[in-house]
């Protein structure tokens, strides 16, 4: 065990991650009430991830500041520094996460102002709880240093992808047939792309639990379709 | 020289293993309860046994020195033994956990967790870092007003993930430990099936209503028909019976694909157990296909290892049930003269096995495993028909989704196969994948933990 002779460098070290991690929870929570929010159009919901989302701002705020004043203080090298910087990138991914969540939890109250679209509420669904399945276990894997599942959750983020370019022509087709669905529609598309970006930043997660852990970034490139081709 | 032995204090240890006993037994009551539906006498007897097994898990955790709760050995292991068991061997998940200070996010500690808990969070050791397990913010709060508020507290906590689950999570203070820290007790329990239950009721309502909506349209306007003006009419009334008797049938194959799906679904969370053979399996199912396959002039290729090799933990009707699925489409979809190639591998890792083999073709994951087993058994069926473009892949296992435009041959079929194919590879935690590609054919593959002695055979065979 390489342990700190300093003991409350470790300690501070060990509660970085703590807060990551507890931010994480929050995240996971917003993201997975955002899509039942949308999915059950319950609008008490949305409203509540709407006002919780001040609670990841501040919880990132604090994190940079900790670990800013953990690199000027104790001015980690190699392992440590690695941790500091994982967990200051992390918490950004994450509430970058929680943004989306928001922004999604804002669509769903226009979007109930309008009738339901069921068949494709059940789609959303399917990719919403696959971004949060996503989510919770690169969350895992960070909380665990586990690379193997951070390399499983980088390797399958193409599974996202084409959930939403299926879901596009879905609502292109729908768009078509009753152009009094164009507004809902609209903003379902926007949902699609918020739970796209928020599986993009699992990934990011994903390398960055893999850089904290070996130190070497990846370089090989993932397995990228081309998705906006027809 | 030995020491003389002090005398023996009064210890107030030798108290709880009673309490925590009649809890544990309280408990186990209350689960044959909820089995049995009787939810007044449960709510009562749930408490009671909560505040025995709380009383007696507090009694034991003050009287147990330091050291006993950081994993070195107890100095006193004398009458602890067997009900250490008994509270580990509880089929709830418990929790013991301690905290410092409201402010001190590492100092909250789970210092005791039974064998379902560790299954539960996925941890080895019975101690660690609380928020490394447990994440979720309203439980969280929960287990703080139990350490802090003092009160009890409770909260429902969902695990995502391919087999989701959820649970409710009590917690309770236990007052305070040894070295002056804050105690409480976090009891959960599993509502998966309860959810699971109510869910698939309102869905099996939702898809029967809808689906069998259309076949009974039709069968009551032929009524209809057949009483009207084509009373006299024979050559008519036979050929309306044949359509008639075709959609009763669809109806009756609907509603046996939906009963099993529900079923499937009920317990998707509960892994099956029993030891299949997959050869014997999938060599009783491509049996059981061939008349089907001669009408349709299609050639069934199969390659199967010898019998013992890929042995699984599994439910042999369900195994079954997925290969004359996924044979079922491929012949329906193959051209007459074709063939069907049913192959079966062992040994590959869950990487190997959800990378395909045809490169050339679109592939998607339509499930993958949360936890990679070490080894896996791989069932490749592939057919050489039209394939499918690539935006229809990822909905193929959504319920009745039916990609637009391609026949299907007289024998339609429920759109329900692909769905069953999947939930039952979930529960045996498995994974299914397809490859395909427009005029070039369908590759599926089902994936499935290998039992560990089939490992070593197979090992031993390469």
């Amino acid at each position: 065990m390489n342990e700190h002779i300093v003991k409350s460098f470790e300690d501070e070290l060990n509660n970085l991650a703590a807060e990551v991690a507890r931010m994480g929870g929050l995240t996971e929570s917003q993201v997975a009430d955002a899509v039942t929010g949308v999915v059950k159009r319950n609008q008490a919901l949305a409203a509540s991830v709407v006002a919780r989302d001040d609670r990841l701002d501040e919880a990132e705020r604090d994190i940079e500041r900790k670990a800013i004043r953990l690199i000027a203080l104790r001015q980690p090298v190699a392992n440590d520094l690695r941790h500091t910087l994982a967990a200051m990138k992390v918490a950004n991914n994450l509430e970058r996460c929680g943004d989306l969540a928001k922004n999604i939890a804002k669509r769903t109250l226009v979007i109930i102002e309008s009738d339901p679209l069921t068949p494709l509420t059940r789609s959303i669904e399917r990719m919403g709880r696959l971004v949060v399945m996503r989510l919770t276990a690169v969350l895992d894997a960070y909380t665990r240093a586990d690379v193997d599942r951070a390399l499983a959750v980088w390797s399958q983020d193409d599974e996202v992808d084409e959930h939403y370019n299926s879901l596009f022509r879905e609502l292109l087709t729908y768009m078509m047939g009753d152009p009094r669905t164009i507004t809902a529609c609209a903003h379902m598309l926007f949902v699609a792309k918020n739970l796209e970006r928020i599986g993009d930043h699992a990934t990011n997660i994903a390398e960055i639990v893999h850089y904290e852990a070996t130190g070497d970034e990846m370089i090989t490139g993932r397995p990228k379709t081309d998705g906006l081709k027809p | 020289m030995p020491l003389p032995e002090p005398l023996a204090p009064r210890r107030p240890e030798r108290l709880w293993w009673p309490l925590a006993a009649a809890g544990g037994a309280g408990l186990a009551a209350v689960a044959v309860l909820a089995a049995t539906g009787r939810a007044e006498l449960m709510a009562s007897l749930t408490a009671l046994a909560f505040v025995a097994l709380s009383a007696g898990l507090a009694l034991f955790l003050t009287g147990r020195q330091g050291p006993a709760l950081t994993g070195e050995p107890a100095q006193d292991a004398g009458p602890q033994a067997p009900f250490a068991e008994v509270v580990d061997g509880l089929p709830d998940p418990l929790l013991v956990v301690s905290a410092m200070e409201a402010d001190d996010l590492t100092g909250r500690r789970y210092i005791f967790a039974n064998r379902s808990a560790r299954e539960l969070l996925r941890v080895g050791p019975s101690q660690g870092l609380l928020i490394s397990v447990i994440r979720d913010p309203q439980v969280l709060e929960a287990i703080d007003e139990a350490l802090f508020g003092g009160i009890a507290a409770e909260s429902v906590y969902e695990i995502a993930g391919v087999q989701a689950r959820v649970l409710r999570a009590q917690a309770r203070p236990l007052g305070a430990g040894p070295d002056g820290s804050r105690l409480a007790l976090v009891a959960f329990r599993d509502e998966t099936e309860l959810r699971r239950v109510e869910r698939t009721r309102v869905d099996f309502l939702a898809n029967a209503s809808h689906e069998l909506r259309t076949p009974l349209a039709s069968l009551s306007g032929f009524i209809e028909t057949l009483r009207g003006h084509a009373r006299e009419d024979e050559g008519a009334r036979d050929r309306f019976l044949g359509i008639m008797q075709a959609q009763a049938e669809r109806m009756s194959r609907l509603i046996d694909d939906l009963m099993s799906l529900s079923r499937i679904e009920l317990n998707e969370h509960v892994a099956p157990d029993d030891d299949v053979d997959l050869s014997c399996a999938v060599r009783d199912a491509v049996d059981a296909a061939a008349p089907l396959a001669r009408a349709r002039g299609v050639r069934l290729d199969s390659t199967l290892p010898e019998r013992g090799l890929a042995c699984i933990a599994g439910d042999r009707d369900q195994i079954i049930q997925v290969v004359q699925n996924l044979v079922d489409n491929a012949l329906k979809y193959s051209p007459d003269g074709g063939a069907v190639s049913i192959a079966l591998t062992c040994g590959a890792t869950a990487a190997q096995a959800s990378a395909g083999e045809r490169s050339d073709l679109t592939r998607l994951s339509l499930l993958s495993p949360d936890h990679a087993a070490e080894a896996y058994a791989v069932l490749r069926i592939s057919d050489q028909g039209a394939g499918i473009a690539r935006e229809h892949l990822p909905r193929l296992t959504e319920r009745f989704y039916r990609v637009e435009g391609q026949k299907s041959g007289e024998r339609a079929g429920t759109g329900l196969g692909l769905a069953i194919v999947k939930h039952i590879a979930n529960r045996h935690r498995g994974g299914l994948l397809v490859e395909s590609g427009e005029g070039r054919g369908t590759t599926f593959t089902v994936y499935l933990p290998l039992r560990a002695r089939a490992q070593a055979a197979v090992a031993k065979a390469s």
